[in-house]
């Protein structure tokens, strides 16, 4: 049976560490090979719908991700050496690698189409920098009478500029965005600032900032919970142990990933911070146990067999749940997170090995006589746990029927507080508020047309139905309809220019600022911008058949909510005003596409979650041997989720990614202290028959496990909540919460529950 | 003694000068070898008139088609030309005319006609890089770039395809959208065999190629081409249809007037 694992580890601890350390650098020999990918957009499958179509639009329309630049300077950026910056800026922006030269928006890379007498002028909106008020003025007055312009490259305010930078792959954002930053600030003076924004810069520098987290955060949480195992168990040599079972589980779980070629994405890159407290939870059931039986046995080895009797079948049940709430997660139809789940309940069985292998095997390395000074001879009789623990179990006992009506109070405002959570994200926001890209974010989108972008596509039947006259005004009034959100800054499309073409060709007459009623018109006029301009400027709004066009969204927000509430809007606009005949529109981009994976994201993980809720309660019943002892099992973690939901919903923290994954780790984090004490429970029960007595024991040795588990996990945590990304803040703070519940509810709620049912039930389950 | 020290640095001077004579002779010959290309390129004939079929491909294998006839006629040889152009495809396009006076060392003059609003625009634009008519081909690529805007030099002699070449590399002398220009041109007849065109973050982001060179009336006439613009997988093929040289176009031809009307036997 299994169990001779750990026989073999007390009887042979030096082998057994040599095995172990030997599997873990085969693992870790698979590191070198990590590929990284930080692309939100690898949430959803290649196939899968919206993707495919936003591939295809990109590929259509000839569409890259954009880095937006933002120079503002307080005294106004029309003045002839801030121009000249300007200049100076773009000009060695295109020379970085990866830059998509012609796709470049700027005051010197666009052209800007205008009259100017007999002359249809298409140039440069600024071909030379200007050193006279005149020309100034000129240029001023050029910009802001273009509408295409205003909002989109210059402020209303004209104290901004943009400058949209498209690159040739997002993963290229992170290290572009650098290099911009270096060629901009040398030149900028005291009243000038910069700002870089734009989902890919975000998503892309998220993806650096993670793995600097990962080697940050992850160590720092390492040592804290070091530190407080230490200040429990009092015997370094004794705690060590725990933190190779963190370490070496996280490594085969990483390596294994890994050496399989699965790409570590952001979710995997939680895998450690993930997969750490499940590992360090039952080795501090072995330590607690150890510790507290050691000085009445006062021999290593006869101790260590006393512990995994007793906590053999707990350890092995408890890692199954939380390996199977994981496993669960392949349900979900986003990739990364099937690949996270598998990896972490990988991660959570090799955590178990190890913990009934290492441990052991390492407190047999520990000299008796030492082990005989700290623990026997320094321990204090009645210790703080103590004085809490076995009045707690007592008041419970007795006062149980106050602490159920207690317990369903407190339920009953957590599921209050569960349904008043809002689902929502936005990529942005996974970096802290103060953070140059949150602020770059707010001052982006406050002075310009909109930084998140979001692409409505009208689709035609047949080849040329863009240039139809009945087309190109539905879509102009669409973009009307839009752009009377306050939500959407700016919208552009191929009307934009049409319109455009025919009011500067009629000597800027205002009458003509509006679409052409024949297609010839429409036909020569986009043939005409086509032939003088540049060909890219108009491929980003139709395609090459004329059959589709683009309508470009930009919007001064980027949640999830927000992209919903106008694809709502246009929803409504559409059924309203249908498209004129064999046209059809239909979203994308990449503030939509984040959309749509966090649906499928939100639906996939309560899935996943009702899902293995299923499965552990039939675990529980197996365990048990009894349907009753199975459901009563269950109601601790329902507390500890469904109370920690509850805070999310009350404090009004948006239902986003990391929140969504925490919830695969509830299940199984939150059901441990319920197997280890019910289990107990019923075993004592069926020593001794009397359930005041099994409740006054389970409040000894086993709740001192149970809480020392709590305070390590919850403290333990608690660095994280350090990080500079939000969603190891969100990971650290939830983990916290649920513990605390786990724990109350479990010391609570189980004594109080088995004081009423537990002596039929367990009587039932005796044989 | 003082005789010599001057004889000597009279003779260092003159070796020195002599130096800078031969440099610049090389330099020379490869600013020749660009100017006898051009002529051959550009400025076959005293006029010429072809019917030109382009193919814009894009990435994914879509076609755009532009037809067109194209009517030039030279004021000297690698000086001034008209260029006049009507088009008959796309079809919503059809009676468009473009015409263009070019001149090497400024902007060109650029007219066009738009049928659909009967209305005759003069147009100012940007530089003679801009795409022509939205294909991979500029207005240089169509009309000639002026010699002296690069800097050219010989780099080396190869064979193209069984036939001998200069390799010349220009460097233009102000800030392009190209930042070095590689081109094989032929020994015998100075036609352009093929080009690279880097850009400035110093990557190969067009090529050009000769694909068919034909004699026609004692001319060699390059009938199909291509430029294909490497980074972004768009190319535009280019056939010469029916090419005719000292067909006599004529001056008149080139005015606002015949922009709206064009005689007909100038456009069949």
């Amino acid at each position: 049976m299994l169990r001779r694992l750990t026989y073999f580890s007390i009887d042979r601890p030096k082998l057994t560490i040599v095995i172990s350390l030997l599997v873990t650098i085969i693992f870790m020999s698979q590191f070198p090979k990590i590929r990284i990918d930080t692309d939100p957009e690898n949430m959803l499958e290649t196939h899968q719908r919206d993707r495919a179509f936003y591939d295809g639009v990109k590929g259509e329309f000839g569409i890259h991700d954009l880095i937006v630049l933002g120079i503002t300077d307080e005294n106004g950026i029309f003045s002839p050496s801030t121009l000249e910056k300007i200049q100076r800026i773009v000009s060695q922006i295109v020379k970085i690698k990866g830059v998509i030269i012609e796709d470049l928006i700027s005051f010197t890379t666009t052209d800007n189409v205008k009259a100017d007498g007999d002359f249809l002028q298409i140039k440069r909106i600024m071909g030379k920098v200007p050193d006279t008020q005149r020309e100034i003025d000129r240029l001023k007055r050029d910009i802001y009478e273009n509408p295409l312009f205003v909002e989109k490259i210059i402020s209303k305010d004209g104290k901004g500029v943009a400058i949209y930078v498209p690159v040739q792959k997002k993963d290229m954002s992170y290290r572009i965005s650098k290099e911009i930053e270096k060629i901009v600030e040398g030149k900028l003076d005291g009243t000038q600032r910069y700002y870089l924004a734009g989902l890919p810069v975000a998503e892309d520098t998220f993806g650096h900032e993670m793995f600097k987290q990962m080697g940050l955060t992850a160590p720092l949480t390492g040592l804290v919970i070091f530190l407080l195992m230490f200040l429990l168990f009092r015997k370094l040599t004794l705690v060590i142990s725990p933190m190779f079972v963190a370490m070496f589980s996280v490594v085969w779980g990483m390596g294994l990933l890994i050496g399989l070629g699965f790409t570590v994405h952001i979710m995997s890159s939680m895998i450690p911070v993930f997969l750490m407290p499940i590992a360090v939870l039952d080795s501090v059931h072995i330590l607690s146990e150890f510790y507290d039986r050691y000085p009445s046995v006062r021999d290593r080895r006869k101790t260590l067999m006393a512990v995994t009797d007793q906590l053999f079948t707990p350890m092995l049940y408890t890692s199954i749940t939380s390996a199977v709430g994981f496993a669960s997660l392949t349900l979900a139809p986003i990739p990364p997170v099937r690949v996270f789940g598998v990896f972490v309940a990988f991660g959570i069985m090799a955590a178990w090995l190890l913990t009934i292998t290492l441990v052991p095997a390492s407190i047999m390395l520990i000299r008796e006589e030492k082990l005989e000074r700290s623990l026997v001879q320094k321990r204090r009789e009645g210790s703080f746990l103590d004085k809490i623990l076995s009045p707690m179990g007592r008041f419970s006992f007795f006062g149980r029927r106050t602490v159920v009506l207690a317990a369903a109070l407190t339920l009953a405002l957590g599921i209050w507080g569960v349904s008043r959570i809002v689902i929502n994200d936005n990529p942005v926001k996974w970096f802290k508020e103060g953070s140059k890209i949150r602020v770059a974010d707010t001052v982006m989108n406050r002075l310009f047309g909109g930084t998140y972008m979001a692409y409505l596509v009208a689709k035609g039947e047949k080849e040329e139905a863009i240039k139809r006259p009945d087309v190109m005004e539905y879509i102009d009034h669409l973009q009307s309809y839009l752009e009377e959100d306050d939500l959407v800054g700016k919208t552009s499309s191929v009307a934009d220019i049409v319109k455009r073409i025919n009011y500067v060709l009629h000597g800027e007459d205002k009458a003509f600022d509006r679409v052409p009623k024949s297609r010839e018109e429409i036909g020569q006029y986009l043939f005409l911008f086509l032939s003088s301009g540049d060909p890219n400027d108009l491929d980003n709004f139709v395609d090459n058949d004329y059959k589709d066009a683009n309508i470009w969204v930009q919007m001064k927000r980027g949640e999830n909510r927000d992209m919903e509430r106008i694809a709502l809007k246009v929803r409504e606009y559409i059924r309203e005003n249908p498209p004129p005949e064999g046209v059809r529109l239909q979203w994308s981009g990449l503030t939509y596409i984040n959309k749509v994976w966090q649906d499928l994201m939100v639906g996939g993980m309560l899935k996943a979650v009702l899902g293995s809720f299923a499965v552990v309660l039939v675990l529980m019943i197996i365990l048990f041997r009894s349907f009753g002892m199975g459901f009563i099992s269950m109601i601790p973690l329902t507390f500890a989720i469904v109370l920690s939901y509850g805070i999310v919903g009350f404090i009004g923290k948006d239902y986003d990614m990391p929140i969504a994954v925490c919830s695969s780790l509830s299940l199984g984090l939150a059901i441990d202290f319920a197997i280890h004490f019910l289990q107990r429970f019923k075993r004592k029960y069926g020593e001794t028959g009397d359930l005041e007595r099994t409740n006054d024991y389970i409040f000894g040795e086993p709740a001192r496990a149970i809480a020392r588990n709590g305070l390590v996990i919850i403290i333990g945590f608690l660095p994280l909540t350090l990080s500079t990304l939000t969603p190891y803040v969100t990971v650290g703070a939830f983990f916290a919460s649920l513990m605390i519940f786990s724990t109350l509810s479990t010391l609570f709620l189980l004594p109080a529950l088995m004081g009423i049912v537990g002596g039929r039930l367990l009587k039932g389950g005796r044989r | 003694m003082k005789g010599k020290i001057i004889a000597v640095i009279v003779a260092i001077l003159s070796l020195s000068v002599a130096n800078t004579k031969a440099l610049s002779a090389q330099e020379t010959s490869a600013t020749d070898v660009i100017k006898k290309s051009l002529n051959a390129f550009y400025y076959q004939g005293s006029d010429m008139k072809v019917r030109v079929n382009m193919k814009l491909i894009n990435r994914q294998g879509k076609e755009r088609i532009r037809e067109f006839v194209m009517l030039r006629q030279n004021e000297q040889l690698g000086g001034n030309q008209k260029y006049f152009i009507y088009f008959f495809r796309p079809a919503d396009v059809e009676r468009t005319t473009f015409m263009i006076w070019k001149y090497p060392e400024k902007d060109d003059d650029r007219w066009l006609f738009i049928p659909a609003i009967n209305l005759v625009r003069r147009i100012a634009a940007n530089d003679k890089r801009s795409s022509f008519v939205g294909s991979d081909f500029t207005y240089e690529d169509v009309s000639g770039r002026d010699v002296e805007s690069d800097t050219h030099s010989l780099v080396r002699e190869e064979q193209v395809n069984g036939r001998d070449c200069f390799i010349l590399e220009s460097l233009p002398r102000e800030e392009a959208e190209y930042a070095k220009k590689v081109s094989w041109i032929d020994k015998q007849n100075f036609l352009p065999l093929k080009e690279e065109y880097y850009d400035i973050q110093k990557d190969l982001y067009k090529v050009y190629a000769s694909d068919e060179v034909k004699e026609i009336d004692g001319f060699p006439t390059v009938v199909r081409r291509t430029m294909r613009n490497v980074k972004t997988g768009h190319r535009t093929e280019v056939v010469f249809d029916t090419v005719q040289y000292g067909v006599g176009i004529g001056d008149s031809l080139f005015s606002e007037r015949y922009l709206k009307s064009p005689p007909r036997k100038w456009i069949r």
